[in-house]
């Protein structure tokens, strides 16, 4: 017998307290997931919405200088505000979202390497091509160590991020792309697909990507679709399009939350079973141990009782 | 719409659906002035200013719902109109308590910008004022 029935008991209780913490953190994790899920939802729609119509201004636009000047003028619309505006690429930027606490499994650790590869894929590991925008405290934290450039971090999301903390992070962005720290921006998330998977995704923000005239159908544009723009267009795509952006990096940040939470709440989970699994291999042990501490009290009886006769 | 001269009239904000319903009337404060929307209206993209959004309910004579709108912009498109906005509260919903400490903190926070020439700040405050002055004044009217 290595381990005496005391230790066996005392590491009994010892594990059966942190399965009740991981418990606990499951649950509330699971707590914090509803909650974000049904956030979500009720943006999602929001987000749709204005993708909506800033294709619709978008399609307008491109109607009437096709109307006038044929499909090669159509482009110009990309050079309206200078967030759509396609500059040549010297350095590019990212945005990186992790978690500020531990104890979500594999969350922090495959955006990281995801990221690593990209960055390896994109610029050969030439830390001079790219800037890093961190939120969250582990990739903040890694990339620093790395000595990548890191423009901007960004600490502290909320467990519900709110719309107002996210517009001063997008303000940052938007003032960093003007001012010519980079010239694209790339935001790098794990987006959410259930609650034990997520996939790693990379979404262009900036310059705004002609996607949304994608679905602009050209065979059947007719003035019945053509807006009246109040007061002009290039001032609603002045109002518009940082509404846009704001909506894109809350949208990722929204999703990667929520992703966090299903990673938190599946690595708990994890860790709860295997505690149970302890658990009933150590009482298994501690059984065994009594039996054969029984059997030998009895031999010893028995030998005793056998040695008066 | 199966009734003449009704319209729909949605608003978003990123907090989900603030407002839906029919409507025979919107009338909302574009950058130029104020705009009103009857049913059949020319499709429109318009930029809003933060003010007071007025929709009269298709299903009573005369009931004028009142919304705060914090800027944001309104597009009408076969009868819907969507007004999407960072937020926006109705005359009921909205707490007269926190919107007049807000307007203060709003101007307290004016004063100290102007006294350090901050302009950046004092932009920010005057946009919170606006919204604090908005609320407050839609609800005076309608409560």
């Amino acid at each position: 017998m290595a381990e005496s029935l005391m230790d066996i008991k005392r590491r009994i209780a010892s594990t059966k307290k942190t399965g009740q913490i991981t418990h606990a953190m499951q649950m509330v994790s699971g707590a914090k997931l509803t909650q974000i899920e049904k956030k979500s939802n009720s943006y999602l729609l929001y987000e749709k919405r204005l993708q909506e119509t800033m294709g619709h201004l978008v399609a307008n636009k491109i109607i009437s200088l096709y109307q006038n000047s044929g499909v090669e003028q159509s482009q110009d619309i990309m050079s309206l505000d200078h967030l759509l505006k396609k500059r040549p690429i010297k350095k590019t930027g990212y945005i990186i979202v992790t978690s500020d606490r531990g104890l979500v499994g594999s969350y922090n650790s495959t955006i990281i390497k995801a990221t690593l590869d990209l960055l390896e894929k994109n610029h050969h590991g030439d830390k001079s091509k790219f800037t890093i925008i961190a939120v969250g405290g582990t990739g903040a934290d890694f990339f620093k160590k790395r000595g990548c450039n890191i423009a901007y971090e960004y600490r502290g999301v909320e467990d519900v991020p709110q719309f107002e903390t996210i517009k001063k992070l997008v303000k940052t962005c938007v003032e960093l792309f003007d001012a010519g720290a980079f010239d694209q921006l790339y935001i790098c998330h794990n987006h959410h697909v259930n609650s034990l998977t997520s996939t790693f995704t990379v979404d262009e923000l900036l310059p705004i990507s002609r996607d949304v005239a994608d679905d602009v159908d050209y065979e059947n544009l007719d003035n019945s679709n053509k807006y009246i723009i109040d007061p002009s267009v290039e001032v609603v795509l002045q109002k518009l399009v940082p509404q846009y952006v704001e909506s894109l990096v809350f949208g990722s940040i929204m999703d990667a939350k929520t992703a966090e939470h299903a990673a938190s709440m599946t690595a708990m989970r994890t860790a709860t079973d295997n505690a149970d699994d302890l658990i009933s291999n150590l009482s298994l042990k501690y059984n065994r141990a009594r039996q054969e501490q029984i059997t030998t009290e009895i031999t010893e009886i028995i030998g005793g009782a056998s040695a008066l006769e | 719409m199966d009734e003449k001269g009704i319209f729909q009239v949605n608003i978003v904000t990123p907090d989900g659906q603030v407002y839906s319903h029919h409507s025979r009337r919107l009338i909302a404060r574009a950058t130029d002035g104020d705009l009103g929307i009857l049913a059949n209206h020319l499709p429109i993209i318009a930029t809003l200013q933060i003010a007071e959004v007025r929709s009269l309910r298709a299903d009573s004579d005369n009931h004028e719902d009142a919304i705060a709108v914090n800027g944001g912009y309104l597009e009408f498109q076969d009868n819907v109109a969507t007004i999407i906005a960072d937020s926006a509260e109705r005359a009921r919903d909205i707490d007269l308590r926190r919107a007049r400490y807000a307007k203060e903190r709003a101007e307290q926070q004016i004063e100290k910008a102007k006294e350090v020439n901050d302009v950046d700040d004092r932009l920010r405050a005057e946009v919170a004022l606006a919204r604090a002055v908005n609320r407050i004044n839609v609800v005076s009217k309608h409560r």
